[in-house]
């Protein structure tokens, strides 16, 4: 296999790695306020209900998880699981990003000081307002670091797909691997997820100097 | 109260009927059980057979496609295992065995679908109708409980291949030396399946060590970290010949076995039709002709 055959292999891989992390961030940044929201809900069976949620998405491998998604609707309703298999990674690891952006979210705005509060609400805002225009741009700032964090290391999980064997990059690196017996490809795979992960963090850069106000 | 607690208790019999698949057998129980609070056991009842009804009903929509009635055929098989399936020069999926499954198909008109799938997953994969079959230098020998097969197609045996630095010439040398299988394999069956004949010698091994695929075990064996790799003698041989000098296969082979093609368990049907294609494809040639293609000709059991 000529060079530029095994790069144009693992490019169409590297597709799938893009489409798999670019819904899932799409998808859990939303879906992570939701449930922070959840979290400090004043019901206490719903928040109660949204730590269980949290506490188990975070302490279990995302590898299981993916296997209960796609194998679970077979194994509970004996359901036929043959075109089900994209839906469930992108479920699963949506769900767990979720959880972990929650907590992001959590430690943001719970750093914001209660006088905020009582000022905005002296001021005459209500509490809609009071989160959307005076809480939510100062959280942003503060939670963006940790949230890079986690968007680097999703880049990284979605080759953890393979467990339910979807083919992405890593998946492609491995088998061009075990054809033409030599490691070459999986370096090169590396060398793709650190170029992505290197934009990434660079946009991430941006963004954060763009919301640089206040100071 | 009492209400409550009967409906918890349909919940979770309903959970695990459904769980485990055996609904009939399982209805019988649950009105034993609630046979003393007469006013509600008619409400359980129907609510059990109701959930043994859906579960039914996505059976059969899955049988559907086992039958391959939508035309697709899709054989789950391990990119990572030339030469009977991997990744050719091109970036498509071949294989003697992926090639032969086309052949097939070609003569029911069929559409192949190529299903890599990864090796410790084939069975959920298989049983969850995922896929139709397994084809990809498939064992059978030891597995007949768990699948139904084709008739076998292919001589396969197991061997030992190790560096040729290691000075290991027969079998009796492994005694105490660490030894690499695939995991799932039939190689791994070989030497820890109570009732084989090699049984003596995997216990006299120093270990069995598991990996994922044939690279990383391969350099392993290179680096020194593993003595010794029981492995399927076709695989050994295309490993061989790719990787040039530094390997040597022992002459003893572990086992003699065969290649066939695994379905469900019960899945007749497609064995039928399956084995009624080799027998036309090794009539008229075809098979051999890949055969020599991937240098197994040796190898093909079928006449």
């Amino acid at each position: 296999m000529s060079i530029q055959t095994m790069l144009m292999q693992l490019l169409g891989g590297f597709g799938q790695t893009v489409i798999i992390f670019l819904l899932t961030l799409v998808i859990s940044l939303p879906l992570g306020m939701l449930v922070y929201f959840g979290r400090a809900s004043r019901l206490k069976p719903v928040s109660a209900l949204v730590k269980v949620y949290i506490s188990i998405m975070r302490g279990t491998p995302l590898m299981l998880q993916l296997l209960l998604w796609y194998f679970g609707p077979f194994y509970l309703w004996g359901a036929n699981i043959g075109g089900y298999k994209f839906t469930a990674i992108i479920i699963g690891c949506s769900v767990n990003y979720a959880a972990y952006f929650a907590e992001i979210y959590r430690s943001g705005i719970e750093s914001i000081p209660k006088g905020q509060y009582e000022a905005a609400q002296l001021l005459g805002y209500s509490k809609a307002q009071t989160f959307i225009h005076i809480i939510l741009p100062q959280v942003i700032k503060i939670v963006m670091p940790s949230v890079t964090n986690e968007v680097i290391t999703l880049v990284k999980d979605t080759s953890l797909v393979y467990s339910v064997s979807y083919v992405e990059m890593l998946a492609v690196a491995k088998q061009i691997s075990a054809a033409q017996t030599t490691i070459f490809p999986l370096v090169a795979a590396g060398v793709f997820y650190y170029i992505f992960n290197v934009i990434v963090a660079f946009l991430m850069e941006r963004i954060e100097k763009r919301l640089n106000y206040y100071h | 109260m009492k209400k409550m607690l009967v409906f918890a208790l349909t919940a979770v019999m309903a959970f695990s009927m459904t769980a485990c698949g055996a609904k009939q057998e399982a209805a019988a129980p649950a009105e034993e059980a609630v046979a003393s609070e007469e006013e509600v056991a008619e409400e359980v009842e129907e609510e059990v057979e109701e959930v043994a009804e859906e579960a039914e009903e996505a059976e059969e929509a899955a049988e559907l496609k086992s039958a391959v009635e939508d035309g697709i055929f899709t054989v789950g098989f391990d990119a990572e295992y030339p030469p009977y399936g991997y990744m050719d020069d091109n970036g498509e999926y071949t294989g003697f065995d992926l090639e032969l499954a086309q052949a097939v198909c070609d003569l029911e008109g069929w559409e192949l679908e190529k299903k890599p799938i990864n090796w410790d997953a084939k069975d959920a994969e298989l049983n969850a109708y995922a896929i139709d079959c397994i084809w990809n230098g498939f064992t059978m020998n030891g597995r007949e409980d768990d699948y139904t097969f084709s008739v076998p197609y292919v001589n396969n045996s197991q061997v030992i291949v190790v560096s040729s630095e290691s000075g290991i010439k027969t079998l009796a040398d492994l005694e105490g030396k660490v030894v690499g299988v695939q995991q799932a394999s039939a190689a791994l069956d070989v030497l820890t399946d109570e009732e084989s004949d090699m049984k003596e010698l995997g216990d006299s091994l120093g270990e069995i060590k598991q990996f994922s695929d044939y690279n990383t075990a391969f350099t392993e064996l290179q680096a020194g970290a593993l003595d010794g790799l029981a492995i399927d003698i076709g695989v050994a041989k295309y490993q061989l010949n790719s990787r040039g000098e530094g390997f040597e296969m022992l002459e003893e082979a572990l086992n003699a076995e065969e290649y066939a093609v695994g379905f469900r368990l019960g899945d007749t049907e497609m064995a039928d039709i399956i084995n009624a294609d080799l027998a036309k494809l090794m009539e008229d040639g075809t098979i051999m002709k890949l055969a020599e293609k991937y240098e197994i000709a040796d190898m093909i059991s079928l006449e």
